[in-house]
């Protein structure tokens, strides 16, 4: 059998370990068009903050393709898709392929703002951002950031760090709006006020001004901030280019079945370039996520060598923690339209703030700030759709815990299947 | 491969378990040095209880580990051994394993993910196991037949 995987990142990786823990002398390929392999795009901004140093960045160790006996062509872009099986590289070559994976991941947006071309201004998506970022900071005293979401906020907290003065300027009415309820924002923004981050929301740049270089950004209200650096952080794009032209279909990027198969038969697709089902609202979509990457990739590997695993559903969640303030957010946060129930509860003096958001009983979804440390077993309750009406009353309860949902385990037994619960249970 | 097994019906809820766990990991590795560091050793395993059920819980060591998928830094791994095992040089404390873990045994030290390595690097075993009076505490194999 002979596999090409392209795209170097979570899912790429993940798709390779699958592979060769069934198949163990297939010919894997993995074409990437950056440089630099198997390094986490998302330590990007603790590296950016000098957190850790770049070595830290690896999430495998170098002789990964070795030890898998992959062969890896570094810095060479897959240019499209053709017919019969093969795909044309940047240089002209082409190679041809049993099986397919697509994992090419997305790219920053970048606004169509006047003024974005000069130097200065950056996304904060790969390993050349960073760089490019940090080689900057000589220079840089003030920083923009445009964007309030996961990687504006990212970025703003890393240059802080390093001693940037920095502002992040915010369409929403409030930060992180993709993915969390503006109470539990409230305290993250808050937070990052306090430390002397300034964040000016319902607002957008008009402008990047300055020759060559920027010198700093006009608001769409006329006021300007001097600054040298601009990071934008406006969301993600997938890079589904290569499949114009082809029967592959595609959306906001490529649609894949529950198999993660594409439309056309051998090719699958994973990561921030698939659009899967959502866990929880069934919606076909990209929760451009690394652990939904990850899993994305081993069903895909699985299945290119003959598996046929279907794929639960990716989950929009996240966690991040600004100046010691913790905070996770999963599935509905901002529940529209009705049958939702919201359970909330608070402590303002530790600044903690937890909501569970239920449908016909069931969770949904659910926001935690400063106390986290319970909020798998939430997901738990979530990804197995069970009801929890039997202990809704505890759910938000300072002493909420696994045991609390030991007996919803013994009386859902076809849905707690993993061996762990089995464990559990016989011991019981 | 073996782990440490809780038999409800013996545990009293004592939580001996908890405090040899936290001294084992602390840096004296005696519970009188261990009361005054900073950071002070967290027990990674925890007394739970339901109505009249106690639990003494920890990591399960899951075949396919949830953290192990989440972690985005390579710091949670499977061991050969099948163990879940944590390289706490890697971890930058994002949190995501503890997002993961459907059993809440992930917590927080500071900046560090925490979790039951079995006491990897003891001969002794399981300290917990060790220190457990009425041996609800069971550091043993389990076919998957035995189930």
């Amino acid at each position: 059998m002979n596999y090409i995987i392209i795209g170097a990142s979570a899912a790429g990786i993940s798709a390779i370990e699958a592979i060769r823990s069934v198949d163990k002398n297939g010919k894997i390929t993995v074409i990437s068009d950056e440089n630099y392999a198997i390094y986490s795009r998302c330590v990007l901004s603790y590296y950016l903050a000098g957190i850790v140093t770049e070595d830290k960045l690896k999430y495998r160790n170098d002789n990964f393709f070795k030890n898998n006996n992959v062969e890896a062509i570094l810095g060479k872009k897959v240019v499209s898709v053709l017919p019969d099986k093969k795909v044309k590289l940047s240089d002209g070559t082409e190679l041809t392929f049993d099986k397919l994976l697509i994992a090419t991941g997305s790219r920053s947006k970048m606004e169509s703002i006047p003024g974005i071309e000069k130097e200065g201004v950056f996304g904060l998506r790969n390993i050349d951002d960073a760089k490019k970022i940090e080689t900057r900071l000589n220079k840089t005293k003030s920083a923009v950031m445009l964007g309030g979401g996961l990687i504006g906020l990212r970025a703003a907290y890393a240059l802080h760090k390093r001693g940037v003065k920095v502002t992040v300027v915010v369409k929403s009415k409030h930060v992180l709006s993709q993915m969390m309820d503006e109470e539990g924002a409230s305290f993250i923004q808050n937070r990052m006020q306090e430390q002397g981050i300034n964040i000016l929301t319902e607002l957008a740049a008009k402008e990047i001004t300055g020759n060559k270089e920027v010198k700093g950004v006009i608001l769409e209200n006329g006021n300007k901030i001097d600054c040298e650096t601009i990071v934008i952080g406006k969301g993600v794009q997938p890079n589904i280019e290569l499949v114009k032209n082809t029967n592959i279909k595609t959306d906001w990027g490529i649609v894949v079945n529950e198999y993660l198969q594409t439309t056309s038969i051998d090719i699958y697709s994973a990561g921030d370039i698939a659009q899967s089902s959502d866990l929880i609202t069934g919606e076909s979509t990209i929760n451009a996520l690394w652990p939904n990457a990850i899993a994305q990739g081993k069903v895909a590997g699985l299945n290119m060598v003959g598996k046929n695993i279907k794929y639960n559903g990716s989950i929009g969640m996240n966690s991040v923690e600004f100046f010691d303030l913790p905070t996770i957010s999963y599935g509905i946060t901002k529940p529209k339209g009705e049958g939702f129930e919201v359970l909330i509860r608070k402590n303002l003096n530790k600044n903690i703030y937890k909501k569970i958001v239920l449908k016909d009983n069931k969770i949904v979804g659910f926001v935690l700030v400063n106390d986290i440390n319970q909020s798998g077993v939430y997901g738990s309750l979530i990804e197995k759709k069970v009801d929890v009406s039997s202990i809704k009353n505890i759910l938000l309860d300072n002493n909420f815990n696994f045991a609390k949902i030991l007996l919803l385990i013994s009386g859902n037994k076809k849905s707690f299947t993993e061996p762990e619960y089995e464990e559990i249970l016989i011991n019981k | 491969m073996k782990k440490v097994y809780c038999e409800v019906s013996k545990c009293l809820g004592c939580r001996s378990c908890e405090i040899a766990c936290a001294v084992e990991h602390s840096k004296g590795k005696t519970l009188f040095l261990a009361i005054k560091e900073d950071p002070i050793s967290i027990q990674r395993r925890k007394v739970q209880s339901v109505s009249k059920l106690v639990i003494s819980d920890a990591c399960h060591h899951c075949i396919e580990a949830p953290c192990v998928n989440a972690c985005m830094s390579g710091a949670m791994y499977k061991e050969k051994d099948g163990s879940t095992q944590h390289d706490e040089e890697k971890c930058v404390g994002c949190w995501m394993c503890i997002m993961a873990c459907p059993f809440g045994t992930i917590s927080r030290s500071k900046k560090l993910a925490i979790k039951c390595d079995l006491c990897k690097d003891n001969v002794k075993g399981p300290m917990c196991v060790i220190s457990c009076p009425t041996k609800a505490l069971l550091f043993k194999e389990v076919q998957r037949g035995d189930l």
